[in-house]
């Protein structure tokens, strides 16, 4: 690790690692300003904005070529390792698919404004800089750029009431979730005496006997517990995923989950691992409570947008049960699952972006009935993607469930594990059942396909990714073993 | 040192007052105004603890932006708060013993676990005994702290778009009529000039 | 704690108050959200007493600058939560969080 200041940080080398974001930051900008005078030109806003993404991700693989290694720029304030680079890199495919998503959504729905891939490249810049965050202060600012992002672009159909009470819930609880969150912060800062992780870790020896590390502790992960959503702070998601925009719905469903995942995993293993066995207890907690009520509180579900919040629910809670294992292995397995949940949902979501009737989005699930024999292609990618949720073999949720189970075994917590697979059992139930309706049922009325190729290109490659992942794992599995090991070393 | 303490005692007490006053008070009105007070007493307090340029800025911020913004939004939206009252005693008793007991924990926590201040701060600093507070924050804030110190500003640039995205409506239908348009109009396409035949028109 | 000198542990003590009583402002108004967003302030400003006093304890100016930001997010949250609830009024008329029974489930 290459500790550099902020003087080093700011030269043209080192400033060469903080491509990506000062691209996001500036791209942004300049679309607002291109925005502001051109109004009418909403095509070209989504190509800048799409190039923008993709430019960021080259800036960001380029490195990769040099054998530069680990970095901490601004005193610490920024980390720049293989953890961060490949949670950036999924971070950036989730913001390119939502742009994607988003253009003929929004342009149907008259909500066909230049704001909405501002917001998606600043929510972007802040979700970026949280996996990169290397103190307290760089982690609370970033959490509340993306937090003020989502919270707008959640409210965005401000004309309907679902979306700005979803935008009104979501900003109230996210608020007070940060407050708590901050006051962690200020106790961590005061009984540790520095922000810094590094700092973090090396006071968190003192934990047992340091009571005010660990009530600090405990609310900065009730905040970042809510953030990624795990049970008992989970109220807001299944609103908030159903009374959001489709494309914000799968923006937040995707990005804003991997980036809250990545920053407990970075909180925990980077600040706190010397206190492991303290903040195991909680995790199992959050872990178990989240995976049984994502399996059952999924059930009685007719909304597919309230369906994939339970499920949601239920996967963190399977990425949480690996974080509890505090070993290589386990983030090993929890940063592979981020990748293929990621496909799922951006195949899931563009396939409920593609159904209609007449005017409105299908999102009933009843309403899929019949869908084999009207969109055999769509009904067939959909189905793959819903067995993969259920993490049926040979598809990649398979193997993600599979790597994660195994570290949760390996590292002796076979209560944890009995409960993880017994709740992927229950839960598979409900994605059977639609796939059963699709198949099965007696077809409804008619649903229209949207023509648009970007929602069809995105359903055929999530679901073609998780149908051939096993022909070729390596692909993902050394990334995320590279990112892996740049936390706890294996 | 006497004089500290009871400057202390004065402002802590008006400024917990205060705060429990903005959560019990039956008008928002008022409730805003108190938080104003309780704003002005952590200021108060702020100094005390040696952080002069904080203390004036949460004035200056709070009450003079963030506090007025709340006014603002309470008197324009028309809302029936009587309505908003009813039912309000539901959650006292579990709420208060809650919050009494999270208290008394966290006080708990300060009283033991505090230890002696550490002599050599580990973030960069300019001597604080020799510089005044603000010079000290500057000297660090556009050095140490700019990277951070820009992600603020994004965060503000943000504020700015959200605000503006939800509440910003287009005029709608205005009267006046563009003066490019009303310029470029010839005669020749708005005026014509037709041979009437009498008791037949136009 | 010794009454008369003023030490690090009197401002923790108030910080603590303020803070349990925004959050149980939070709590006890569900249905005023205007009063939640105030309570919330009151959360933050707690946070600040603390990192302000956490600073003069250990000597350095983090805690100050890291108040300095959270004044500035402040602001911003609370002018975005701000325009959320004036969307929200727009469109129920109301801004009874508890009623709100559109999305149940």
């Amino acid at each position: 690790m290459i500790n550099l200041t902020t003087l080093q940080s700011l030269a043209p080398h080192a400033l060469l690692l903080l491509a990506p974001e000062v691209l996001l930051a500036a791209m942004a900008m300049l679309v607002l300003t291109f925005g502001v005078f051109r109004p009418k030109s909403m095509r070209s806003v989504y190509r800048i904005t799409a190039l923008t993404l993709i430019l960021a991700i080259i800036a960001l693989l380029l490195p990769l070529r040099l054998p530069l290694g680990d970095f901490t720029l601004f005193n610490g304030a920024i980390i720049m390792d293989d953890f961060a680079r490949y949670m950036k890199c999924l971070i950036l495919v989730a913001a390119l698919a939502a742009i994607f998503m988003a253009r003929d959504y929004l342009e149907r729905t008259q909500l066909q404004r230049f704001e909405y891939p501002v917001l998606i490249l600043l929510a972007t810049l802040g979700m970026c800089l949280m996996v990169s965050a290397g103190d307290l202060i760089s982690m609370y600012l970033a959490l509340e750029l993306q937090g003020l992002c989502l919270y707008v672009l959640a409210a965005f159909k401000r004309d309907s009431l679902r979306s700005s009470e979803a935008g009104l819930k979501y900003f109230v609880l996210g608020a007070l979730s940060s407050g708590i969150l901050l006051f962690g912060c200020s106790l961590l800062y005061g009984f540790a005496g520095s922000t810094g992780f590094e700092d973090l870790a090396g006071a968190a020896g003192t934990m047992p006997e340091n009571l005010g590390l660990l009530f600090g502790l405990v609310f900065v992960l009730a905040g970042l517990a809510f953030k990624c959503s795990a049970v008992p702070f989970h109220m807001w998601t299944p609103d908030v995923y159903e009374g959001a925009p489709t494309p914000v719905t799968a923006f937040l469903a995707g990005a804003a989950k991997l980036a809250a995942v990545a920053l407990i995993v970075r909180f925990l293993a980077d600040g706190f691992l010397p206190a492991a066995t303290q903040w195991q207890q909680i995790i199992i907690a959050l872990a178990v409570a989240s995976m049984v009520l994502g399996a059952f509180a999924a059930i009685g579900q007719k909304n597919i947008k309230r369906l994939m919040a339970y499920s949601a629910i239920g996967h963190i809670g399977y990425m949480l049960a690996a974080l509890v294992t505090a070993t290589f292995e386990g983030v090993a397995g929890i940063l592979l699952y981020l990748a293929l949940y990621l496909t799922m949902n951006i195949g899931i979501f563009s396939a409920v972006l593609m159904m209609q009737k007449q005017d409105s989005q299908v999102e009933n699930i009843s309403e899929f009935a019949g869908l084999h024999e009207r969109n055999p292609l769509l009904a067939f990618m959909l189905a793959i993607l819903l067995f993969s949720l259920a993490g049926v073999p040979p598809l990649a949720g398979f193997f993600a469930k599979f790597y994660v189970f195994l570290a949760v075994v390996e590292a002796g917590l076979y209560p944890l594990a009995i409960i993880g697979v017994l709740a992927s059992v229950v839960a598979a139930f409900y994605y059977l059942r639609i796939v059963k309706i699709m198949y099965f049922d007696a077809p409804a009325e008619p649903i229209q396909q949207t023509s648009g190729f970007g929602l069809k290109f995105l359903l055929v490659v999530a679901g073609v990714i998780n149908l051939a992942f096993f022909a070729y794992p390596a692909a993902l599995l050394i990334p995320s073993q590279l990112g892996a090991a740049s936390l706890i070393a294996p | 040192m006497i004089l500290e303490a009871v400057a202390f005692y004065f402002f802590a007490g008006v400024c917990v007052t205060s705060a429990l006053a903005v959560i019990i008070a039956r008008n928002p009105v008022r409730s805003v105004l108190f938080l104003i007070l309780s704003f002005c007493s952590a200021a108060a307090l702020f100094i005390l603890l040696g952080a002069e340029f904080l203390g004036l800025i949460l004035i200056v911020v709070y009450v003079g932006a963030v506090a007025v913004l709340f006014l603002f939004v309470v008197m324009m939206l028309d809302i029936d708060f009587t309505e908003l009252r009813s039912g309000l005693l539901n959650y006292l008793p579990v709420g208060a013993l809650v919050g009494f007991i999270l208290l008394i924990e966290l006080i708990l926590v300060f009283l033991i676990t505090l230890t002696p201040g550490t002599t050599t701060p580990k973030a960069p600093s300019p001597p604080l005994h020799t510089t005044p507070n603000t010079n000290a924050i500057g000297e660090i804030l556009y050095t140490d702290y700019f990277f951070l110190f820009q992600i603020a500003g994004v965060i503000l640039l943000v504020a700015m778009i959200g605000a503006i995205v939800l509440t910003l409506r287009p005029p709608v239908q205005r009267k006046g009529l563009p003066p490019a348009e009303q310029i470029a109009r010839s005669p020749s396409d708005s005026v014509e000039t037709r041979d009437l035949v009498s008791r037949r028109g136009a | 704690m010794n009454f008369a000198t003023i030490s690090i542990e009197h401002y923790l003590a108030v910080a603590a108050m303020l803070f349990t009583i925004g959050v149980f402002g939070v709590f006890l108004h569900r249905k005023n959200l205007i009063i939640i967003l105030m309570a919330i302030e009151l959360i933050l400003l707690a946070a600040n007493l603390n990192l302000i006093a956490f600073a003069t304890h250990n000597g350095d100016l983090v805690g100050q600058i890291f108040a300095l930001l959270v004044l500035t997010v402040a602001a911003a949250e609370a002018a975005v939560g701000l325009a959320i609830l004036t969307v929200f009024f727009r469109n129920r008329g109301s801004i009874d969080v508890e009623r709100v029974n559109i999305m149940k489930g």
